[in-house]
């Protein structure tokens, strides 16, 4: 993959309000040409907002929003060029796919034999080769999204904009396309700013992520980072699962399969208490154990199953132990 | 539970329709002597072609306004909005004939606007709006408008927005979105509002006689003066059957084109 | 609902009908709701119960005005009430009326070509001369079918500013807009308008009847493009206070107020006013059966009734007794005084009766 010639955004200091509330706070990002960017947050934390004044539905109450260097604030939105699949997908009902696809071309007046070929080059990217004449409603809700992702990218947009694209996917249906969908990325080399509420989504498919709360940019880096290395307690919440542990007046956050589990006197590590397990839910490659430690609190613990067969059972009194990197200070 | 049901549909509404075809071929005399009428009398078809053009021109015109109108609406905040909509349906209250009137007291020879004119001397003589074919035009689009909002609006209240802002983000002007998209969208709402104002446009005969000044006769007027003075309930009937099918050959053609269901809100 | 006891309803509507205490409209509601036809309420035991004409009138002051100067003196003579309906007997609606068999009215308002047409077609009572007195009509207007009580008539009026030192005052002048330019308004349903026709044409008054029709309408398409069509005597009258022509045929009874209304600019002529018989005709199986409703017609013949109707209505007496009674303010409007009677043109219902199908057509066609 090279990397495309177009595609930086930066978003300088920009705050959106809505009467009293303030649903984008002052935030600062800059996304990198040819990055899968997330915007990973709760319901209600600006993400869509953000979103919509990128694409310039949107007037942002203060700060700049600029494009290779260059603002776009005045730029009206049918101007600004960025790809966009939205939320429930808004295709054209009364067009074919074909003709939904085309669209971007058709009012850019190109040429009828680079349209044609533009297009089918689109249906082959989304794997919909032969489905050309349907109309959206004769397509399952896969396809209709892979519609709405061919069309936003037929015009070669410098940046795509996609706000919860697979919301309305069933579950097993979600996790195919999340996979054809950055492999559709790493094809065309566009910049993608990704909106999702979904952590594991989020985990499985971008560059980056940025988790975003109350309007503000909690914490900002790779799946990677930001799952190790959370910064404060909503992060390490959000974004998977966390035991939270105070020592010294800080707050460690300590992840369920970091912690080393074993029957009473069993175990040798560095840290180590004991408890007794409350609950035992079941999960397939994976069970969690609720265990009460001595001073009251709980923590929740993630076994392997097939490595420790029969091993638990509740009101078992066990060990627990983990290693000093295996925890994380938190800030505030 | 149906069954009463259907026989109190066919009681109020085929018994008479029945009796009508009855009457439209055995008036004065049984045979086709009142179809036949059709072909020979030059006035029976002007009067349906005076008819048909005047629809036409009504209904145009209704659903170009009430689409605009419609449109508006939708634009506006929910607070205009309702206000809006509370004088659409407030006009459904008064009475055709106080309005037809109050067109003449303002367009008339006389009227409001005639007088202004000739006052601020823009023009010497009034001007003909109504006792003419304009007059009834008048007096039926505005009579109609508001039917020609109603199925726009909820027509438009269901389109999905994102459609609209998708178009735009796609490089559409909004020229461009509104005749790819959003015209496009509405259809079964124009359709819908066509066909009823439409045949309300036929029935219209209040409006026809008092701004038409007596000279611009339409079907139903012409139905009424059959039966209630010259007694032809033969030539009637026969139009009213006429009028009957015309609509039912109307819904049918339309119905090749589109799923009625659809024009009318059903399923989706 | 329980049919007896809907049954019971309308006999007790019948009694608070005949008491007064009921409206005639929720009277027949209630035998609509019982399923009953009203004719066999109104005949049968509720008929007796019910003991009332129905007198099938135009509305507007006309319900007063009867109900004053006709149904006063005959309950007071009779005993038997007198209920209104308002909506207008025409033609096509009596012959429904009869057809269906549920007769709802026991006299009409109606015009004199009616009492001819429905006559003949069976739909109508005859009158019974026995009661009725033949010599409290102007000869020639008593007829097997239906009596006239009073005339109404066309006439024009003319704006005096627009013509000043030659005012208009013949149907040769209505039609001539050469020499007296302006719009004019007619009576849409042909009756009237085609007998001025026909005289502004040349026809002389004794050979009107039967009327030519081809030369009639001829004559109306020559002032088509300067015309107005009234349906209704309010739009006639409209048209005029407006402004919107300078001569318009009326309904002559309305000449006073327009005159009021407009302060004396526009004037009647009564020259060649055509006179039209109204008749009361008894549509066929009438509910309150012939005796009372004859009596009821009977009372109507009286000059003082008929004064009242002029008074009230407009409406000119057809009792020769009556005509040198009309006082002094109303002469000049009445058909039958004595500055009018030789004027005036008759209406022949005779010929209207049989052939006003093909008059309305033909001149709707020439007009639209
Ligand atoms: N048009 C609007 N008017 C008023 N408040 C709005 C509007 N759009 C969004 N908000 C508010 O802004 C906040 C952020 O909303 P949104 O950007 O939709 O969040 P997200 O997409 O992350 O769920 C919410 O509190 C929401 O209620
Ligand atoms: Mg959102």
């Amino acid at each position: 993959m090279t990397l495309p010639d177009t595609g930086d955004l930066s978003i300088k200091n920009v705050t959106k309000t809505f009467g009293s509330t303030t649903a984008v706070d002052h935030v600062n990002l800059e996304v990198q040409r040819g990055e899968f960017l997330t915007l990973l947050g709760p319901s209600g934390s600006g993400k869509t907002t953000l979103l919509m004044m990128i694409a310039g539905f949107e007037d942002a109450s203060s700060g700049d929003i600029a494009l290779d260097g260059a603002s776009i604030l005045n730029v009206p939105a049918e101007k600004r060029n960025f790809g966009m699949v939205f939320q429930g997908y808004a295709l054209f009902p009364h067009m074919t796919v074909r003709r939904n696809i085309s669209y971007p071309l058709d009012v850019r007046k190109r040429p009828k034999s680079e349209i044609e070929s533009r297009v089918e080059e689109m249906l082959a990217l989304v794997q919909l080769e032969g489905f050309g004449d349907r109309l959206p409603k004769q397509l399952s809700g896969g396809q209709q999204q892979r519609v709405a992702l061919a069309r936003a990218l037929c015009f070669a947009p410098p940046v795509l904009l996609l706000d919860e694209p697979l919301g309305a996917l069933d579950k097993k249906l979600r996790i195919e396309v999340q996979a054809q969908l950055k492999a559709i990325h790493d094809r065309v080399g566009t910049t993608f700013l990704y909106v999702t509420h979904d952590q594991e989504e989020a985990l499985s498919m971008s560059d980056r992520i940025v988790i975003m709360r109350d309007g503000k940019i909690e914490q900002v880096g790779t799946p990677n980072e930001l799952y190790e290395k959370p910064r404060t307690v909503f992060a390490a919440d959000f974004l998977g699962k966390s035991n939270f542990l105070e020592r010294s007046e800080a707050t460690y956050a300590l992840r369920p399969e970091k912690i080393d589990v074993a029957p009473s006197g069993d175990l040798q590590c560095a840290v180590s208490v004991t408890g007794k397990i409350q609950t035992i839910s079941y999960f397939g490659a994976v069970q969690k154990l609720m265990v009460m430690l001595d001073d009251g609190k709980c923590l929740e613990v993630d076994v392997d199953i097939w490595r420790n067969r029969n091993a638990f059972s509740v009101g078992q009194v066990v060990d627990l132990g983990w290693t000093d990197d295996a925890v994380t200070k938190l800030e505030g | 539970m149906i069954l009463p049901f259907l026989a109190v549909i066919a009681g109020f509404y085929i018994y008479p329709i029945a009796n009508v075809l009855w009457l439209s071929v055995v008036e004065p005399e049984p045979g086709l002597g009142n179809y036949a009428a059709l072909f020979d009398t030059e006035s029976l078809r002007r009067i349906i072609l005076t008819t048909i053009r005047i629809c036409v021109v009504t209904t145009f015109f209704s659903v170009l306004f009430g689409y605009t109108i419609a449109y508006a609406m939708v634009h506006m905040d929910q607070r205009k909005q309702n206000l809006m909509l509370a004088l659409v349906l407030v006009s459904f209250w008064i009475s055709i004939l106080v309005r037809t009137f109050s067109w003449l007291m303002l367009l008339g020879h006389n009227g409001l606007l005639n007088n202004g004119l000739q006052a601020i001397g823009v023009i010497n003589e009034p001007i003909a709006f109504v006792r003419n074919e304009l007059g009834v035009l008048i007096g039926m689009i505005h009579y109609m408008i508001p039917y020609a909002v109603l199925p726009l609006l909820v027509n438009m209240r269901n389109l999905d927005m994102r459609v609209m802002r998708a178009s735009q983000n796609l490089g559409a002007t909004g020229t461009q979105t509104f005749l790819r998209v959003y015209l496009p969208m509405t259809i079964p709402g124009i359709v819908a509002s066509t066909i009823l104002v439409f045949i309300l446009s036929l029935g219209f005969y209040v409006t026809p006689a008092i701004l038409g000044g007596g000279k611009v006769l339409m079907i139903a007027e012409y139905i009424s003066v059959q039966i209630l003075i010259t007694l032809k309930w033969g030539t009637a009937a026969m139009l009213a059957t006429l009028m009957l099918f015309g609509v039912l050959g109307m819904l049918y053609v339309m119905s090749r084109f589109m799923k009625l269901s659809a024009v009318f809100g059903g399923g989706r | 609902m329980d049919k007896q006891f809907l049954k019971e309803s309308v006999q007790q509507g019948a009694v608070a009908f005949k008491a007064g205490k009921m409206d005639r409209r929720a009277f027949l509601t209630l035998c609509a709701m019982a399923g009953v036809a009203v004719s066999a309420v109104a005949r049968g035991d509720a008929h007796a119960a019910a003991n009332q004409i129905i007198l099938w009138n135009w509305g507007g002051s006309s319900e007063v005005c009867h109900g004053q100067y006709i149904a006063e003196p005959f309950t007071e003579s009779t005993g038997i009430g007198v209920g209104f309906d308002t909506s207008g007997p025409l033609q096509g609606k009596i012959k429904a009326m009869v057809d269906s068999g549920s007769v709802t009215a026991d006299v009409c308002d109606a015009d004199a070509f009616d009492a001819i047409a429905l006559g003949d077609s069976g739909h109508l009572e005859p009158i019974d001369y026995s009661v009725v007195d033949k010599a409290k009509v102007l000869d020639g207007f008593a007829w097997e079918y239906g009596v006239s009580i009073i005339f109404y008539g066309y006439a024009f009026m003319y704006d005096t500013e627009a013509y000043g030192d030659n005012p208009p005052n013949s149907w040769a002048d209505f039609f001539n807009t050469a020499e007296f330019p302006g719009k004019r308004s007619l009576y849409k349903w042909a009756n009237g308008s085609l007998e001025g026709a026909l005289l502004a044409d040349g026809v002389s008054k004794d050979a009107l009847y039967p009327l030519d029709l081809d030369r009639a309408i001829a004559k109306v398409k020559t002032i088509k493009e300067d015309s107005l069509y009234w349906g209704s005597g309010s739009e006639a009258h409209s048209m005029i206070v407006n402004g919107e022509v300078s001569m318009g045929m009326v309904w002559q009874n309305r000449g006073k107020a327009i005159e009021d209304d407009t302060d004396g600019r526009y004037k009647l002529v009564m020259n060649e006013a055509l006179a039209m018989p109204g008749a009361y005709i008894v549509p066929r199986g009438n509910p309150a059966g012939r005796d009372a409703v004859m009596k009821f017609i009977q009372t109507a013949q009286d000059p003082k009734a008929q004064l009242g109707l002029l008074d009230c209505l407009g409406m000119t007496p057809t009792n020769p007794t009556a005509f040198g009674m009309i006082p002094e303010g109303q002469k000049a409007y009445a058909i039958t005084s004595a500055m009018n009677i030789d004027k005036v043109v008759y209406n022949d219902p005779v010929w209207w009766g049989a052939n006003s199908e093909k008059a309305v057509n033909a001149f709707l066609e020439a007009i639209s």
